[in-house]
């Protein structure tokens, strides 16, 4: 994605309480304090004690991190399946996305839950009027937010310290990279822009949503 | 496990918990003797993106598509390609010796273009099941993100091939919502029926902290790529059962 800013700058994104955009906001802040935690390598970690959750916190942030990530990846692709404007084709590729989207909503609230954390909430989410008004519009939308959210699972790789956190974003991560390329193939854009994928860590991330959360 | 069951697209993946709360199963593919160290990783890897380079360069050579589609193939060919020059890069830099290329033979997967996409889907999502396997077992974090980037790459061929072949969409173009690992052997098998001659083991020289032992199999998988990580995957699988214990206790 060569322009940080999503939408030209509209805001997309709200938070349905101030707290969450908080807790949302505050993952920036993290970034550094995760990469003290990578040191000692994926299975060096040491674990805590019986019953205490087996992943560090830097690793929860980053899970609540890609769920908020895949909130608003879901919710864009319910409205899209539903606007009608997909057919064939199209809308065979597209729906499964949508399916994705909200199977990975799942899987990490429950992983969250799982690990002993509160997952963070759906946030408020308002589209910049014209986003649905055509499959064209949709579609370029949908290409950005992949590229985007592949960029920012391969931001976290290496500050993810528990290997099972590590092994989850990239089964994710994988799928986000399909994604990305068939919605690039689908609206004549190139579906392989990188030999390798690229990534951006959280600050670059919100940076490129923090304009849209006012 | 023939050549012509890969192309086929029969070869089976270890299955995978379609849930995340299902975490401590996720890297146990691999046994203990996989991979002794990150060279080892990637040596696995090199061996794999040889054999897709070359395989890319003779069905590209072999004048079967046109338009985007022929633009989509030279694109994942310039991907494989890069790929093994970085991989060789890295290994050389972590004080490794890279495997060299393997002989190949792709036998009758460029019959047509059809053959050639269908064998194309089945190698790229074997190479997405086989980072996804190994991952884990990667120690660098920069070598990490890095296999990381390769592994997203070969899943946007996987699917953008998928798509060419007009396969359905779930279980051709995606294959759910969760990529799946795939282990070593599994993949070592798979691919085994294309390697005529397997590449040239890698000799000491560097100490890449672990495997020593691989260097002596003259079962030629070593030289595949792949010897050391019959005997290595094992500490980290150790690892993770460890783990398990944790959070289970």
């Amino acid at each position: 994605m060569g322009d940080p800013q999503l939408f030209d700058g509209k805001p997309v994104l709200q938070f349905s309480t101030e707290t969450n955009r908080r807790s949302f906001l505050k993952y920036a802040g993290l970034v550094g304090v995760g990469a003290s935690l990578v040191a000692g390598g994926v299975f060096s970690a040491p674990y805590a004690a019986a019953n205490a959750p087996a992943v560090a916190k830097g690793d929860l942030d980053i899970l609540n991190y890609a769920l908020t990530l895949e909130y608003l990846e879901s919710d864009f692709y319910a409205m899209g399946v539903s606007s009608g404007f997909l057919s064939g084709r199209d809308l065979d590729l597209i729906t499964p996305i949508s399916d994705h989207e909200k199977a990975h909503v799942t899987a990490l609230t429950s992983t969250i839950k799982s690990l002993g954390s509160t997952p963070v909430t759906k946030p408020k989410i308002t589209y910049p009027s014209g986003t649905f008004a055509s499959k064209d519009s949709f579609l370029k939308t949908a290409s950005v937010f992949e590229e985007l959210g592949v960029k920012a699972y391969h931001g976290q790789v290496p500050l993810i310290q528990s290997g099972d956190v590590l092994g989850a974003a990239a089964s994710i991560a994988g799928v986000e990279s399909r994604h990305a390329a068939i919605i690039a193939s689908l609206i004549g854009g190139n579906p392989f822009p990188h030999h390798i994928e690229e990534h951006v860590d959280m600050a670059t991330v919100l940076a490129a949503v923090k304009p849209l959360l006012s | 496990m023939t050549r012509s069951d890969f192309v086929k697209g029969q070869l089976s993946e270890v299955s995978a918990p379609q849930a995340l709360s299902a975490l401590n199963n996720r890297w146990a593919l691999a046994s203990a003797a996989d991979f002794a160290n990150d060279v080892d990783v990637l040596n696995y890897a090199l061996t794999l993106e040889y054999l897709e380079a070359a395989f890319y360069v003779q069905g590209n050579k072999a004048n079967l598509l046109s338009g985007t589609e022929k633009e989509y193939l030279a694109a994942i060919q310039a991907d494989e390609e890069y790929h093994v020059t970085a991989i060789t890069a890295t290994i050389k830099a972590l004080g490794g010796t890279p495997v060299s290329a393997p002989g190949v033979d792709f036998g009758g997967a460029f019959d047509s273009r059809t053959s050639y996409l269908t064998t194309s889907h089945t190698f790229e999502n074997v190479g997405v099941g086989a980072y996804l396997g190994a991952a884990g077992f990667i120690k660098d974090k920069a070598v990490l993100q890095a296999a990381a980037g390769i592994f997203g790459v070969e899943a946007r061929h996987a699917a953008v091939v998928g798509n060419l072949l007009g396969l359905k969409a779930e279980g051709g173009v995606y294959m759910g919502a969760f990529e799946t690992g795939v282990a070593k052997a599994t993949v070592l098998a798979g691919v085994a029926p294309f390697i005529t001659q397997t590449g040239v083991t890698p000799t000491g020289g560097a100490n890449t902290g672990g495997g020593s032992t691989a260097r002596d199999d003259k079962t030629g998988l070593y030289a595949v790529g792949g010897a050391a990580l019959l005997g290595a995957a094992g500490a980290a699988v150790y690892a993770a059962k460890h783990r398990a214990a944790d959070v289970s206790e």
